[in-house]
């Protein structure tokens, strides 16, 4: 087991909901940022794949759902993190707090911040559970 | 109706007298015990008793087997055969086999569906369905020949019943599938338990107008409700059973204690009510694993002395 | 189409474990198309199988193809390169696929991650519905369209059975009774005479239960 002392996060993102800062939002994290031109492109496999390159949780920010510039694309988007959810339990990893979608209202800082707090949160809880360590 | 008659039951019915069948489940192993006790309860009470072919799926001691103890007892069985798990090879074998044991009534049925009982994980056969096994048993009776056309050297002479559902869907239809039965060899009809007295009626109005009981015999199933949760239960869970909302109301309003005798009660004016319907020519009681109250309604409804 | 579901990823990692190296190999025809095996799923099956590796502190190499069908050799034989590099190779295709697979590679382990179904459609985006069991001798004509030895969980010929209500069948409130449909259906084409006579029982040799079938095409054979 890799001893990590900074939890990692990477967070892909809709640009027309959220714009990445150029100051960290956290300084107890490491946070990787991915962008995506619509939340519909969202794919199962690079969720997984974020995984496997190290991240502690990934979290998906998309626009709230009657805001969708592109119409379904949040919708698509949270029903994939359902299903790779699934796949997370499945091999003994913890869907709902390692994977979660956010609708976010572009330029919501604070709202992304909490929500950061909240999966650092989770990762501490799991670390209590050992059959489920990161 | 022709002249011959295939077993008591049958001579009964063509006499013009009113039949009354019941039920007895075989049980849930080899114990002869549980028969013998349970035809003890019912003998001289009724003219034959249905003997149930694992029913619900359920896995209990074979058909043939009890019936065959009901006739060394001196009891007229009524064989029942389901499709669910016999191949025609099976079931001719079987229909053979019985006739041997003195068994002359048989009710052909499709059987519930496996996923309701105790072998979930068993493959079916409905090699053959309900309406078909009619048809074999008749003409292995009348033709003498099994389905392959080998001659038989004893053909099995039995009286074909069949059941009817007054109360599934789709109900314009069920009077074309009960002339079906009828058509394939039908001589007698049991039908699924009454609580709702008017669909009934309609339904007994149209094979009456369809001319189909001048060509089987037709017995009203009851059974005689023991509580309000019982009521409540079989009217949502049990595939073909419509009991009206009046009736579980009626049951729920009256005192625990006494549900037991109000479900006796309205059982025996469903009893008056039937015998006087046109068509009816007896009543199958289904006291499912109550036996013992048989011999009441029977006496109390004025149906034996 | 066939239908299949990718196995639970617990029964797939019981099934490689003997193996250090494996190919997953997916097929793009009919389990591509209700998600179980087709190039997407085995990049997601893939990524699924070394994350659990890496979580258990294991070493796997999981190698992804995909060819366009697995029954067929003209396609197999483009995946001989990636199969000789591997240890076992784990087949989203259906189960005629990864026997077809079988058949061409005898010294390799063909390992099914696919638990194939039934033949039958897509209803609507995202529902598949089971359609034709193959019985060989198709009475389509006098059912209006709708098989009764299929879409009847008793196989009747002249259903329905007294378990049909309010148009479901009595295994399952989601399911149609089949027979409610070829009514309702017949009534529609004026075809309700083919319901009057009793349909005989079924010749069920031309089906599996006959034993396993071939067809032979000798006007394709020279």
């Amino acid at each position: 087991m890799i001893k990590k002392d900074r939890p990692r996060i990477t967070i892909f993102y809709c640009i027309n909901s959220f714009r990445q800062p150029e100051k960290p939002i956290l300084e107890d994290c490491d946070i990787k940022y991915i962008k995506m031109p619509c939340s519909s492109m969202t794919k199962d496999v690079y969720l997984l794949r974020a995984f496997e390159a190290g991240a502690d949780a990934v979290m998906v920010l998309v626009c709230p759902e009657d805001a969708c510039r592109y119409a379904e694309g949040g919708k698509r988007a949270r029903k994939r993190i359902e299903w790779v959810r699934g796949i997370l339990d499945q091999i003994g990893m913890d869907g709902e707090r390692q994977l979660a979608i956010y609708n976010i209202v572009s330029g919501d800082d604070k709202a992304v911040k909490e929500i950061i707090k909240k999966t650092l949160e989770g990762l501490k809880e799991i670390k209590k559970s050992p059959e489920k360590h990161v | 109706m022709n002249d011959i008659t295939y077993s008591n039951l049958h001579k009964i019915l063509s006499e013009g007298k009113f039949a009354v069948t019941a039920e007895c489940g075989p049980p849930r192993g080899a114990n002869r015990e549980v028969i013998t006790k349970k035809l003890e309860l019912l003998k001289g009470n009724v003219d034959a008793v249905n003997v149930t072919d694992n029913q619900t799926a359920i896995v209990r001691m074979s058909s043939i087997a009890a019936s065959a103890q009901l006739v060394d007892a001196g009891l007229e069985p009524v064989m029942q055969m389901v499709v669910r798990d016999r191949n025609r090879i099976a079931i001719q074998s079987d229909i053979m086999g019985a006739y041997a044991l003195g068994i002359k009534n048989i009710l052909c049925l499709t059987g519930d569906h496996q996923k309701f009982g105790s072998q979930p994980d068993a493959a079916n056969v409905f090699d053959i369905d309900s309406i078909n096994l009619i048809k074999a048993v008749k003409d292995m009776r009348d033709k003498g020949k099994d389905m392959s056309g080998h001659e038989l050297d004893v053909a099995p002479q039995m009286f074909i019943g069949a059941a009817a559902n007054p109360f599934a869907d789709p109900f314009e239809y069920r009077i074309l599938r009960l002339a079906k039965k009828v058509e394939a060899g039908a001589g007698f009809i049991q039908t699924q338990c009454i609580y709702n007295m008017d669909r009934f009626g309609e339904w007994m109005k149209r094979a009456v107008d369809a001319g189909l009981t001048e060509k089987t015999y037709i017995l009203a199933g009851v059974t005689p409700l023991k509580s309000a949760g019982m009521a409540k239960y079989m009217n949502n869970n049990v595939a073909g059973i419509e009991i009206p909302d009046g009736i579980i109301k009626k049951m729920e309003d009256t005192p625990k204690e006494k549900q037991v005798e109000e479900g006796l009660k309205m059982c025996m004016e469903d009893i008056a009510r039937l015998r006087e319907m046109e068509g009816v020519s007896g009543i199958h009681i289904m006291a499912i694993e109550w036996e013992a109250i048989v011999e009441r309604i029977v006496k109390e409804s004025g149906l034996k002395k | 189409m066939i239908t299949g579901e990718q196995k639970p990823v617990q029964e797939i990692l019981e099934i490689v474990k003997p193996y250090k190296n494996i190919l997953i190999l997916g097929c793009g025809t009919c389990v591509k198309t209700c998600f179980a095996g087709g190039e997407d799923e085995v990049a997601v099956l893939a990524s699924a199988l070394r994350l659990a590796y890496k979580r258990d502190g294991r070493k796997i190499q999981v190698k992804e193809f995909t060819i366009e069908r697995q029954c067929e050799n003209e396609f197999i034989q483009e995946s001989a390169a990636e199969v000789a590099q591997c240890d076992a190779v784990l087949s989203l295709a259906c189960g005629a696929g990864v026997q077809a697979m079988a058949k061409r590679f005898e010294d390799m382990p063909i390992l099914p991650g696919v638990n194939t179904t039934f033949i039958g459609i897509q209803e609507t985006e995202g529902i598949f519905t089971e359609e034709c069991s193959g019985c060989g001798n198709c009475e389509l004509a006098n059912f209006g369209g709708i098989c009764p030895v299929t879409r009847c969980a008793k196989k009747l010929m002249n259903g329905p059975c007294g378990g049909s209500q309010d148009g479901k069948c009595e295994i399952n409130p989601e399911t149609d009774c089949a027979w409610n449909q070829i009514i309702d259906r017949l009534t529609k084409l004026g075809q309700m005479d083919n319901l009057k006579k009793i349909i005989p029982p079924k010749n069920w040799n031309t089906s599996l239960s006959g034993g396993p079938r071939k067809l032979v095409r000798e006007d394709h054979i020279i």
